[in-house]
């Protein structure tokens, strides 16, 4: 084991079996999701029990392929995610130093700043917000889609938060070497913190690629929707009671590229614990 | 020289016809086209056949299909497509955003909120061969505010009970010819629903209460038994809503009799009342216009609870004269969606829009808009039942802002009645203190 | 890779002077320039979110209607009627409870499997993936599905109570079980973002403290009392803070699972704003009703970072 001593075996059995019951009451809904994804939209109006029995169709799947533009939308959303946790990451993990380990006047009322903007109700901000940008005519545009995201402060705090949770010694001896604050942060701090990276990274990813309400209201030309407003757009009035299949493969169709992305980062927050700063 | 400036654009006109293809032609006046309805290319991709078309979405994909191909004015109408739930937020986002598009549907309901931003069409309608004296009495009142037509009407949709005919027979509740006995009073429908219970354990009513846009059933309810007593939620202005009238506590009340006996289903969600009514858990279900085909479909299958029987009544007059809920699609034209240049190709797709009302009406599962086209929606399977209503049906006055407001905030207290045992006061008192909040500032 | 270069570094800082350190955490003599790593975020924050938030407190003084355009200034007016109507106290009630309600959930669960599954086993990696995997749905979906699990007499719910002889309740309309049946969804719906910050955290915890305790021959309990959880404190304080935040914020699963009912007992504060601006179109009165939730945030945030300073000593 990793991280700690384990204890008697049987210890470790019950917590693994408790773990995985719990992991089955979590799994029973997608499966179910995944299981009505595969059935026709007219069984499914009687009834949504017994995904089991056939009959079974892949046309929910292909409805969604048809639509011609249903690639252009996946196109923006990658573009959208991509960029705002691009940006997120480069720019929180640079503030998130800078309160964390550097001194310079005002830093902790900007930082008081930061946490008083962390309590920031979405709803607050989001008429004036729209007219903004309406004013300088920047909707229907990626940038309007990306950069409001990045205000939002959680990745400053987390980043701020794991920053100081590193030894401070050595930085402290990288200063005395008169190495640049930057160079310090970029070849020895930043480093140390790919778990957080990649638990930020994943996070905003996630939020981007499910953001709804925004892209709603500034994404307005259907060849600037992203994924979530376009497959939205495509259902039809009564779609929770006689479309239910098709919402459901739409679900895992914008869900999985979500999944394989924590997939392949998740060993980066886990097994990272090998190059951890306690060397 | 006179000659030659005269000839010239004769021969390049000329010229053009004869070099270009059709697609490389002048450039296409564009217009787009705000709406919800979905999304359905897979079934509809590029189809031009109006007489197989199935559903809202179908019937609008190719109605644009058919337009875009057949037009011989070189126009293109591009859809903007939006999912129902949000597409007032985004419209009123895209108004104040100056990001208008040139035509967009709109629920009359609506309209009373939003004359300001949308052209009158009278005048327009003169231009674009379309003739008001057509409008049925409901779809010109729907489009009608203070006077002036704001929109061009499209449909008209109400509320029905929708009958389980095996269990009528089984409670023997069917008359000589076999149809289900409409109950004319309050107490003839309790007494049908004691006999329902007793005679198959079913409840009488099936409806849904709790999921999202659900509170819009129990609503329309409210409204239709309320209209059944000449009543009205305005009976002194539009300044202040009453609710305690004698009239909205009978139709309060009518809830609660019906919950208080467990004639009414609780707690079910838009797909736990479609799917019971299709198990045949209960026996009428209050839902819309827009669900006949489904049903009839549903019925003639061979191991459907409805194999019995399905049909259809307008939902039931239990008080003074027969009147009923009712709202309407119509098209607007927002201001500054419009440019010199596509103004007339707009006009030109309404009219189109008109020419074709039926198959909309048909296909859609809505009553049309047109008073000459009746007597064919009569002959539509079970539509004899539900046509005459454009001329008794109704809705909240123009005057009344924020409808949709009211229509959750009335269907919420009803649900409460349903689900949570409050009693008609409770839920009219209720009602009578939140209407103040939905009132304010208009 | 990072740890050759650390171990260099570690050999040339043998002593650090004290004086070097200033009052918090920070490292190295103040210096302006030292302003630059926070420049970027501070420009993007105040233009997208402080200067929204300004005219958003502007808003809520003022009679503004979506369609109807501005009826000028009125005061404390908006606020007087919030504070009249039941509704909205309510919903500040039900938010509060519901907060109350999922942030242990979310600390204490998302700890617990952190704990469990911190580990490179395979199948580790897999329970991660499924109690993440929730996550990646819209509110849309996951609302629907629980839908279908909270329907009466024939949902999944009421079939597993049953089989075990129970009688079926029927959450999304009971006054007493609608708000739980939410708070339920949300932990299923989200746990995967506490459980990834609290695993992050734990790779924090240097390896050497395991290895001595594991030489004093320290029970579990122990090693976790005295080394895991001393060492993440931090990330327990910002966890619950994010997680304050963010279910004050609860929306979505509200609206489409109960639409606020039964009897305004699940209306959350985000709801009454929404309905109030977007559906009633009264924007200065939403917006009055967006600054008491920013209000009541703000001192939940801060009550609980000044908790979890104070305990740090």
């Amino acid at each position: 084991m990793q991280t700690y001593r384990r204890g008697s075996s049987f210890t470790d059995r019950a917590l693994f079996i408790a773990v995985a019951l719990l992991a089955i009451i979590w799994i029973a809904p997608i499966i179910w999701v995944v299981g009505l994804s595969f059935k026709p939209n007219e069984v499914l109006m009687r009834t949504t029990g017994g995904i089991a029995a056939p009959p079974f169709t892949l046309k929910n799947y292909t409805d969604i392929l048809a639509s011609s533009s249903v690639f252009g939308w996946m196109l923006n959303s990658a573009i959208v995610a991509i960029g705002q946790t691009v940006l997120t990451l480069v720019i929180a993990s640079l503030a998130g130093y800078g309160f964390a380990r550097t001194n310079f006047l005002g830093r902790n009322a900007l930082f008081v700043i930061v946490l008083a903007a962390l309590a920031v109700p979405e709803q607050a901000i989001i008429v004036p917000l729209h007219t903004m940008f309406a004013m300088f005519d920047l909707h229907n545009t990626y940038v309007a889609l990306i950069v409001p995201r990045v205000a939002f402060p959680f990745g400053v705090l987390l980043m701020t938060q794991y920053f100081r949770a590193i030894s401070p010694e050595i930085e402290e001896a990288a200063l005395l070497d008169r190495a640049s604050r930057f160079k310090i942060f970029w070849r020895i701090v930043l480093p140390l913190s790919v778990p957080a990276q990649v638990t930020l990274g994943i996070y905003t990813f996630l939020h981007a690629w499910n953001d709804y309400f925004w892209p709603l209201v500034s994404a307005t030309r259907p060849e600037m929707y992203t994924l979530t407003i376009g497959l939205a757009s495509m259902q039809t009035n009564f779609a929770q009671t006689e479309g239910i299949g098709f919402l459901m493969a739409q679900a895992v169709f914008a869900g999985l590229p979500v999944l394989i992305l924590y997939l392949f980062f998740q060993r980066y927050i886990v097994s990272a614990v090998a190059g951890g700063g306690s060397k | 020289m006179m000659l030659r400036r005269a000839l010239l654009p004769l021969a390049v006109t000329a010229l053009a016809t004869l070099w270009t293809t059709p697609a490389a032609a002048q450039p296409k006046t564009e217009i787009t086209f705000a709406r919800f309805f979905g999304a359905c290319e897979s079934d509809y991709g590029s189809s031009q056949d109006l007489a197989h078309a199935r559903g809202e979405c179908g019937v609008m994909t190719t109605l644009v299909n058919l337009f875009n191909a057949t037009n011989t004015d070189n126009i293109v109408v591009k859809p903007q497509i939006i999912e129902w739930g949000p597409y007032y937020q985004q419209l009123n986002a895209r108004i104040a955003a100056h990001d208008i598009p040139t035509i967009a549907v709109m629920h009359t309901a609506q309209l009373g909120d939003y004359t300001r931003y949308v052209e009158e069409l009278e005048p327009v309608f003169k231009e674009a061969g379309i003739d008001p004296a057509d409008f049925t009495p409901n779809a010109r009142a729907g489009v009608t505010v203070g006077g002036k037509i704001y929109a061009m009407p499209w449909d008209t949709h109400s509320w029905l009970w929708h009958f389980n005919v095996g269990l009528f027979k089984k409670a023997g509740l069917l008359d000589a010819t076999g149809q289900p006995l409409v109950p004319k009073t309050v107490d003839e429908m309790l007494a049908q629903a004691k006999q329902m219970k007793e005679k198959t354990g079913k409840p009488y009513i099936i409806i849904a209460t709790s999921g999202p846009g659900d509170f819009a059933n129990s609503a329309r309810g409210y409204y239709s038994w309320l209209y059944d007593q000449g009543g009205s939620i305005f009976p002194n202005g539009f300044e202040k809503a009453d609710f305690k009238t004698p009239e909205s506590l009978n139709s309060f009340r009518v809830f609660e009799a019906l919950a208080k006996n467990d004639y009414i289903t609780k707690g079910l969600d838009g797909s736990g009342g479609l799917g019971g009514f299709l198990n045949g858990v209960g026996a009428i279900y209050m839902t819309g216009t827009w669900r006949i085909d489904d049903f009839l479909a549903a019925s003639a299958k061979p191991d459907s609870p409805l194999a019995e029987g399905y049909t259809t009544r307008v939902f039931p007059n239990l008080f003074k004269s027969q009147a009923v809920w009712t709202d309407n699609h119509s098209w607007v034209l927002p201001k500054g969606g419009t440019t010199p240049a596509n103004r007339k190709a707009a006009l030109i797709f309404l009219k189109f829009m008109w020419d074709h009302n039926f198959d909309w009406a048909r296909g859609g599962g809505h009553l049309p808009a047109r008073q000459s086209l009746m007597t064919e929606y009569a002959k539509l399977p079970l539509r004899q039942y539900v046509v005459d209503i454009p001329t008794f049906g109704r809705a909240l006055p123009h005057d009344v802002r924020r409808q949709f407001g009211f229509q959750n905030m009335i269907g919420e207290e009803i649900a409460n009645i349903i689900n949570s045992g409050k009693t008609a006061d409770q839920a009219a008192d209720a009602a009578q203190e939140r209407s103040v909040a939905l009132l304010r500032g208009r | 890779m990072a740890p050759t270069r650390i171990c260099l570094v570690r050999t040339g800082g043998q002593s650090v002077a004290e004086a070097t350190q200033s009052a918090a955490a920070g490292i190295g003599i103040p210096r302006l320039a030292n302003a630059l790593f926070v420049l970027p975020y501070m420009l993007i924050l105040l233009v997208m979110l402080i200067i929204p938030l300004g005219l958003g407190i502007w808003l809520a003084f003022q009679d503004y209607d979506m369609l109807g355009g501005w009826n000028g200034s009125v005061g404390l007016e908006n606020f007087q009627n919030l504070l009249d109507d039941r509704i909205f106290r309510g919903t500040v009630r039900n938010t509060m409870l519901f907060v109350l309600m999922t942030t242990p959930a979310f600390v204490i669960l998302g700890l617990a499997l952190a704990l469990a599954l911190n580990d490179r086993l395979r199948r580790s990696a897999m329970l991660r993936a499924i109690f993440f995997g929730s996550s990646v749905l819209s509110v849309t979906i996951v609302t629907l599905v629980w839908r279908l699990v909270y329907l009466p007499d024939r949902g999944m719910l009421a079939n597993i109570l049953g089989t075990v002889g129970l009688h079926s309740i029927d959450p999304v309309t009971s006054e007493t079980w609608a708000l739980p049946a939410i708070a339920v969804v949300t932990v299923w719906w989200i746990i995967g973002l506490p459980m990834t910050l609290f695993l992050a955290a734990l790779q924090q915890i240097p390896a050497d403290l395991y290895e001595a305790a594991a030489l004093d021959h320290a029970s579990r309990w122990r090693t976790l009392m005295s080394i895991t959880l001393p060492s993440i404190r931090r990330t327990i304080v910002v966890v619950a803070v994010v997680e304050v935040i963010l279910q004050f914020q609860l929306f979505g699963q509200a609206l489409l699972i109960t639409g606020g009912g039964p009897n305004n007992t699940s209306r959350p504060m985000v709801q009454f704003i929404y309905e109030a601006g977007f559906r009633d179109l009264q924007l200065g009165f939403a917006a009055a009703a967006s600054q008491v939730l920013f209000a009541l945030m703000l001192i939940a945030a801060l009550a609980q970072a000044w908790v979890g300073r104070k305990r740090e000593g």
